[in-house]
């Protein structure tokens, strides 16, 4: 439902259709009178059209030129942000590729060693005996005994040994 | 006298312009910018009264085009796209203007610069002085009535009457319904018709 200014307007500019037309004028109360409306109206258009219709713009080219740069700066810091924001996404996509590695090589070096160890099993079970060397005689010494499983042998492994014990002699 | 390259450039429509502008083509924006830059600063001009005003937020309207061509879709003309973007710019100004309230909104010492109407192609007659100075008081009496009216207003009257655009476009390019355009347009042209009577009576 259109409102009676809006009803005018569609008159003064010829917009209405051919039945609101016919209802509308039959509803003004004075014809005269708003078809002399109408012609200022259509005066006022006259007006404005003839005062405003063309303006002078000087320097278009100026104008077009001073756009094309201001484009251009746009354009840079827009750059300079997709620069800064591929530097914001590459410390998580490092911090990806570094844990997706860490993990690759932990599953890696499991199964390795769990496949290696039965093949490369040494032979000999080592042991590092308790017994302690006199620090004063024998400030480095150690000793280590090998015990080959199949033969039964036990090696008896001492470096840094400066002299034996007097106690250790065999008896 | 037209070049070659500028009939070429004649032919080429908007659409086209805008398709190569959306694959990143400045110089098809700036064939664009060329088209509708003297409609564009004459609507803001008209609107804001003042040429170094109407220069910025002419500049800041097609630059806001070209940040944006990429969302049009070609639904409505460019040319209506183009004037939404600019109603947008310069009612948001003026309404800054109005909350800050700072000075008058006319500037005096701009000397208002007219052209011919097609003086591209008729050889220009210089206008009598009393006469220009006729016009200059015609164009102050309006610009002043113009004043009066609130950012929406001006806006509906000079799409209407200066750039002949229909409801729809207007609508379109206020970013409001077709009653209300009608409806602004009533009142617009109420309160010229109080205002500027005597001068379009007497020519």
């Amino acid at each position: 439902m259109k409102t009676f200014e809006e009803k005018w307007t569609a008159w003064l500019d010829g917009q209405l259709s051919e039945r609101e037309l016919a209802e509308f004028e039959a509803s003004l109360p004075d014809r005269a009178a708003a078809e002399a409306e109408k012609a200022d109206v259509r005066k006022l258009g006259v007006l404005l059209k003839r005062e405003l219709g063309v303006s002078a713009f000087a320097n278009e080219e100026f104008f077009s030129h001073q756009l094309r740069e201001r484009i251009l700066e746009s354009s840079v810091p827009s750059a300079k942000r997709e620069a800064n924001a591929s530097t914001w996404w590459t410390i998580p996509r490092l911090l990806w590729t570094g844990t997706a590695s860490l993990a690759v090589f932990l599953i890696f070096t499991i199964f390795v060693i769990r496949d290696k160890n039965p093949a490369e099993e040494s032979q000999y079970l080592t042991q590092i005996l308790n017994a302690r060397v006199d620090p004063v005689v024998s400030p480095n010494a150690t000793v280590s005994m090998f015990e080959v499983k199949q033969d039964r042998v036990t090696v008896l492994w001492t470096e840094g040994l400066q002299s034996l014990p007097a106690d250790y002699a065999a008896k | 006298m037209q070049t070659e390259a500028t009939l070429a450039q004649a032919d080429v429509s908007d659409l086209d312009l805008v398709t190569r502008c959306q694959a990143g083509d400045t110089e098809a924006f700036d064939q664009l910018v060329t088209r509708y830059r003297t409609r564009v600063f004459g609507m803001i001009y008209n609107m804001v009264h003042s040429e170094q005003d109407a220069w910025d937020l002419a500049q800041d309207s097609f630059l806001k085009a070209w940040k944006s061509i990429k969302r049009f879709r070609g639904r409505s003309s460019f040319y209506t796209w183009i004037y939404r973007i600019v109603m947008n710019v310069t009612i948001d100004w003026l309404r800054k203007k109005q909350v800050k309230g700072g000075g008058s909104e006319f500037d005096d010492s701009v000397q208002l610069k007219h052209i011919e109407p097609a003086s591209k192609t008729v050889p220009k007659s210089e206008a009598l002085p009393h006469e220009m100075i006729e016009r200059r008081e015609i164009r102050g009496r309006i610009d002043k009535a113009i004043a009066q009216l609130s950012p929406e207003q001006r806006a509906v009257i000079l799409m209407k009457e200066i750039e002949e655009m229909q409801y729809h476009e207007i609508a379109e390019a206020l970013g409001c319904s077709i009653g209300t355009v009608m409806s602004r347009l009533f009142y617009a042209r109420k309160k010229l018709q109080n205002l500027l009577r005597d001068v379009y009576e007497n020519i």
